[in-house]
């Protein structure tokens, strides 16, 4: 198909394919199977923390707690699961209802004194994480369920059992801004705040929706990292931040809002967890990552707004000429 | 009778006088507040040199650290790299002091003009690309923190320069006083010339408040936010220079959690995030707040795990508070949202 050239990551994907191809002949490691499900296993976790940044991007907004929602989730599993011997089932929808509610405060706060979601979301992430810490003194709790270690560590040769949640969340939140009219209203408040205001969208309830999903993703994926870590820590999150904004918009989420492409994050992911994973078996720094993935966010979004004229900047990135993006096509009757 | 101008700009000019007079007010008093509570709770610890000492040494740097992010969130930006250009900075220097034997006096030049140039490349990257400060400071971060650990390998440097040590561990007029205090008075008293009586500080502030208008109206922005970059990069240069002088052993890791403290003195000081407003005086008093505050909790042996919790709140509420005055003196531009709508949605 021709779109398929036009959408911003397929020649981001060609070209991760091709060297990873030639990286598989040229070094013996990372062609293995098992190297293979590492990156898969890495992918799925970038995936999933990205999402969680996504849902938010695309109203417009930033959060900057998705690693201390994702703290908070992971010790009160593990605290659940240890302490108070509950079901792991239990345990887990307690942590992902404790993620809705985090972040429905976030939402709350944000739409409720219309403040920007960074200074909220860096003031609550800080203290999402300072409770995590301060009820676990810091030690993380280290009886993990078998369902959650097999579901981290299992694998079908190089098919990692993590993609599978991954997967769903990608394909479920690619869906509902597709064709859930919540989704399809958040996706209206994030391209043209006045225009969907206009149409009858509260903005308010679109900024809590998507803070509240947010908060979610982030505590399923924090549920996803303790099989991977085999351990209930409170510094879960604490080295999230620049993935989590580096992930959307390396998959070609647009800074100002109104779209949300959930299959370019999760390119996006397998393209990180892979660069991530040739820098170690090349036996480079990790720090060589941390600037690796800087460097990357600049490639992305310059390629992505080559051509385009600047408008009125906003706090997260200039505002585009608004052309008439599905605007209110969001609040159309159900 | 209202001394014009320390906590806000001169009478009318900014406007809003009052509110930030008020805020500035409002510090001192929560500062009293502090101090009684943790006199009271903790004993008399908390008021002794020593103690007193050590919140003087922690606030003069996160003073400065404000003032870094200050200059460019008065601008309408935010500088996210405050810890990616100290992390440069520190290891630089303690390269240049230790590895290298350069005299002290090169070495601090040095280490002020690579904190100028590093962030001016984000300035010049900002207006090259017309991508948001946001990201273009959260790429550089990586970039720089990442970077400063590559080249240094995480080596540690201890420095000996005596005049550093003084500086950071010596005692100036009494011995409840850091001479770093002095450092960060007069990087004040400097920001506040530069805002409140240089034409420069005018036109960062008219950027922040309205780009378009200071655009208008004959200012060169492009050259303004620059301007800028360069000093909130230089005053991090000084925070990590004033950070090395009382650690002494340093590495490439520090930084790594500048972020939120130079978020809390800004904010909490009365700079404005919607940008076209600073308040210098607000930002030391914040900065010595936010540091009695920490020290008092540590006094009165609230687990240090828990450290992290006052400092999420602290910022919150500042933020609210802030909000709520501003809504209280003049309606936004922007019209909030409307509640009202809420009921109107199909769902």
């Amino acid at each position: 198909m021709k779109r398929l050239l036009s959408v911003q990551w397929v020649p981001l994907l060609a070209a991760t394919a091709i060297a990873g191809i030639v990286l598989g002949f040229a070094t013996k490691q990372f062609g293995t199977a098992f190297n293979i499900y590492t990156i898969l296993q890495t992918t799925a976790i970038y995936a999933a923390i990205g999402l969680s940044q996504m849902v938010v991007l695309a109203v417009a907004d930033m959060s900057l707690a998705v690693g201390g929602i994702a703290a908070l989730a992971t010790i009160v599993v593990g605290g659940l699961y240890e302490a108070q011997h509950w079901p792991i089932g239990a345990a887990i929808a307690a942590g992902m209802a404790l993620g809705l509610a985090c972040g429905l405060v976030n939402g709350f706060i944000i739409a409720g004194m219309n403040l920007s979601g960074f200074i909220v979301t860096l003031a609550t992430g800080t203290a999402f994480t300072g409770i995590a810490y301060g009820v676990t003194s810091s030690i993380p709790y280290s009886e993990i369920p078998p369902v959650l270690v097999s579901l981290g560590q299992g694998r079908v040769s190089f098919f990692s059992y993590l993609l599978l949640p991954a997967i769903a969340m990608t394909v479920a939140v690619g869906a509902g801004f597709r064709w859930l009219p919540i989704g399809r209203s958040l996706l209206a408040v994030g391209g043209n705040r006045e225009a969907a205001l206009l149409s009858g969208i509260s903005r308010a309830r679109a900024i809590i929706v998507a803070h509240a999903l947010s908060g979610l993703l982030a505590a399923i994926t924090a549920v996803m990292y303790v099989g991977v870590l085999q351990s209930a820590t409170p510094a879960t999150g604490g080295e999230w931040l620049i993935i989590s904004f580096a992930v959307p918009i390396i998959g070609g989420t647009a800074l100002v809002g109104g779209e949300a492409p959930a299959a370019g994050c999760f390119v996006a992911a397998i393209v990180l967890a892979a660069i991530n994973d040739v820098l170690i078996v090349l036996n480079v720094n990790t720090e060589a990552v941390e600037m690796a993935e800087g460097l990357l966010i600049f490639a992305a979004v310059i390629s992505g707004k080559l051509g385009q004229s600047v408008g009125r900047p906003t706090l997260i990135g200039p505002k585009l000429p608004q052309v008439a993006r599905s605007g209110g096509e969001g609040s159309g009757m159900p | 009778m209202r001394r014009p101008g320390v906590f806000a700009g001169t009478g009318a000019r900014l406007g809003d006088v009052l509110g930030s007079q008020t805020s500035a007010l409002g510090l001192v008093m929560l500062i009293a507040l502090t101090w009684t509570a943790f006199t009271t709770i903790g004993g008399s610890g908390f008021l002794g040199s020593f103690n007193l000492y050590s919140i003087g040494q922690l606030a003069a740097r996160d003073a400065v650290l404000g003032m870094a992010q200050a200059m460019l969130v008065a601008a309408a930006r935010m500088n996210l790299a405050v810890g990616g250009i100290g992390a440069v900075c520190t290891a630089l220097l303690g390269y240049l002091l230790v590895s290298a034997g350069v005299p002290l006096w090169l070495a601090l030049v040095v280490v002020c003009v690579v904190g100028v140039l590093a962030a001016l490349l984000m300035g010049f990257v900002e207006l090259t690309t017309g991508l948001s400060s946001f990201v273009v400071t959260l790429a550089f971060l990586s970039v720089y923190g990442g970077g400063a650990l590559l080249a240094t390998g995480g080596h540690q440097f201890q420095i000996a320069s005596r005049v550093l040590t003084w500086l950071g561990n010596g005692t100036l007029v009494s011995a409840a006083i850091c001479p770093l205090v002095a450092v960060a008075v007069v990087c004040g008293a400097l920001c506040w010339l530069l805002y409140f009586r240089n034409s420069l500080g005018w036109k960062m502030l008219a950027v922040g408040a309205n780009e378009r208008a200071a655009r208008a109206s004959g200012v060169n922005v492009g050259r303004v936010v620059l301007a800028a970059y360069g000093l909130s990069g230089l005053l991090c240069a000084v925070a990590a220079i004033m950070n090395a002088s009382y650690e002494l052993n340093v590495n490439a890791g520090f930084g790594s959690d500048w972020l939120l403290p130079s978020f809390i003195a800004a904010v909490l000081g009365g700079v404005a995030l919607t940008g076209g407003e600073v308040s210098v005086g607000g930002i030391l008093l914040a900065a010595l707040f936010y540091d009695s505050l920490q020290s008092g909790l540590t006094i009165v042996n609230v687990p240090s795990y828990f450290i992290e919790l006052p400092q999420g709140l602290v910022l919150l509420v500042a933020v609210l508070l802030d909000q709520a005055r501003r809504r209280r003196a003049r309606p936004r531009e922007l019209a909030p949202p409307a509640e009202p709508d809420t009921a109107s949605v199909p769902s």
